[in-house]
């Protein structure tokens, strides 16, 4: 079992040396070492989210967490919560009008949700809405902002497979229509972009 | 969006922000298209974010293609810190 000292770590550096050390072992147990507070509550809730178990341990400075199981293809994503908002990106353009400049409005459009204080708590991407999520795409970096504020992400698998860029994921996880389905039922705002 | 003495190029044109976006692109130079902070006035919204290390490439190239921005910050603390040269 791997162990990785996260402790006097700044966000996001905890959750992306977690996410570097179960890529690079997968199904391998690992012990992270944290500070209490957004340290701890940000790896909790990236290993949960991706369908890992933890188990949780006070240590005299901080916790140690170990994470174990594996990523399920169809990634758990956390309940919806009535009165949750859910984000639907159903186009790698925001509105109608010409693709250049609808482009340019959905990358401005996400970069822009990174500066409000406002945050969906769930963002779906579905058909050409993947190309946000993968390589390439450049809201990367915003999306990582999101992620590691606890804005949730996933893509649509069917969508992934279609264009061929499942292996190209990027940011989030992958879903499926019951899940997206589901979420935006029971979301108390759901938002069609 | 910004860090600490990053540069942010403001363009007040939505015409010349896409024009100036494509053009770093297509030469692989390191920038992002970004909103622009609120802090700065922009007419269009959007403005450049790059870093110290490229900025003399990205400036000249940006100036050979008739593109220089309009104005240009370092976000220093919480500050923007103008450090082109306003009507020089």
């Amino acid at each position: 079992m791997k162990t990785i000292d996260c402790r006097n770590m700044a966000c996001p550096m905890p959750v992306v040396m977690v996410k570097r050390a179960l890529e690079e072992s997968p199904g391998e147990e690992l012990k992270v070492l944290l500070d209490d507070g957004p340290p701890r509550e940000n790896v909790t809730r990236f290993a949960v989210n991706r369908g890992f178990t933890i188990e949780e341990t006070p240590l005299d400075s901080g916790y140690a967490i170990l994470i174990s199981g594996s990523a399920g293809e169809t990634l758990a994503i956390k309940k919806v919560k009535s009165g949750d908002s859910v984000m639907l990106i159903a186009s790698d353009r925001l509105g109608d009008g010409p693709d250049e400049l609808g482009r340019l409005l959905m990358k401005n459009f996400i970069n822009t949700l990174t500066e409000v204080s406002e945050t969906p708590d769930l963002m779906l991407f579905v058909n050409t809405g993947v190309f946000l999520t993968t390589e390439g795409s450049d809201v990367l970096e915003a999306l990582e902002k999101l992620g590691n504020k606890g804005v949730e992400i996933a893509s649509c698998g069917v969508c992934l497979d279609f264009f061929h860029r499942r292996e190209k994921l990027k940011a989030g996880s992958i879903t499926n229509m019951f899940i997206i389905a589901e979420s935006l039922l029971k979301a108390g705002s759901a938002i069609r972009l | 969006m910004v860090k600490d003495g990053d540069l942010v190029a403001i363009f007040n044109n939505i015409h010349r922000v896409m024009k100036a976006e494509k053009l770093l692109k297509e030469k692989r130079l390191n920038m992002l298209l970004i909103p622009a902070p609120r802090a700065l006035k922009s007419d269009c919204g959007l403005a450049i974010r790059y870093e110290e290390a490229d900025r003399t490439l990205i400036e000249e190239t940006l100036r050979d293609a008739g593109l220089a921005a309009e104005e240009i910050y370092r976000k220093k603390g919480e500050e923007f810190i103008r450090i082109d040269n306003p009507g020089g």
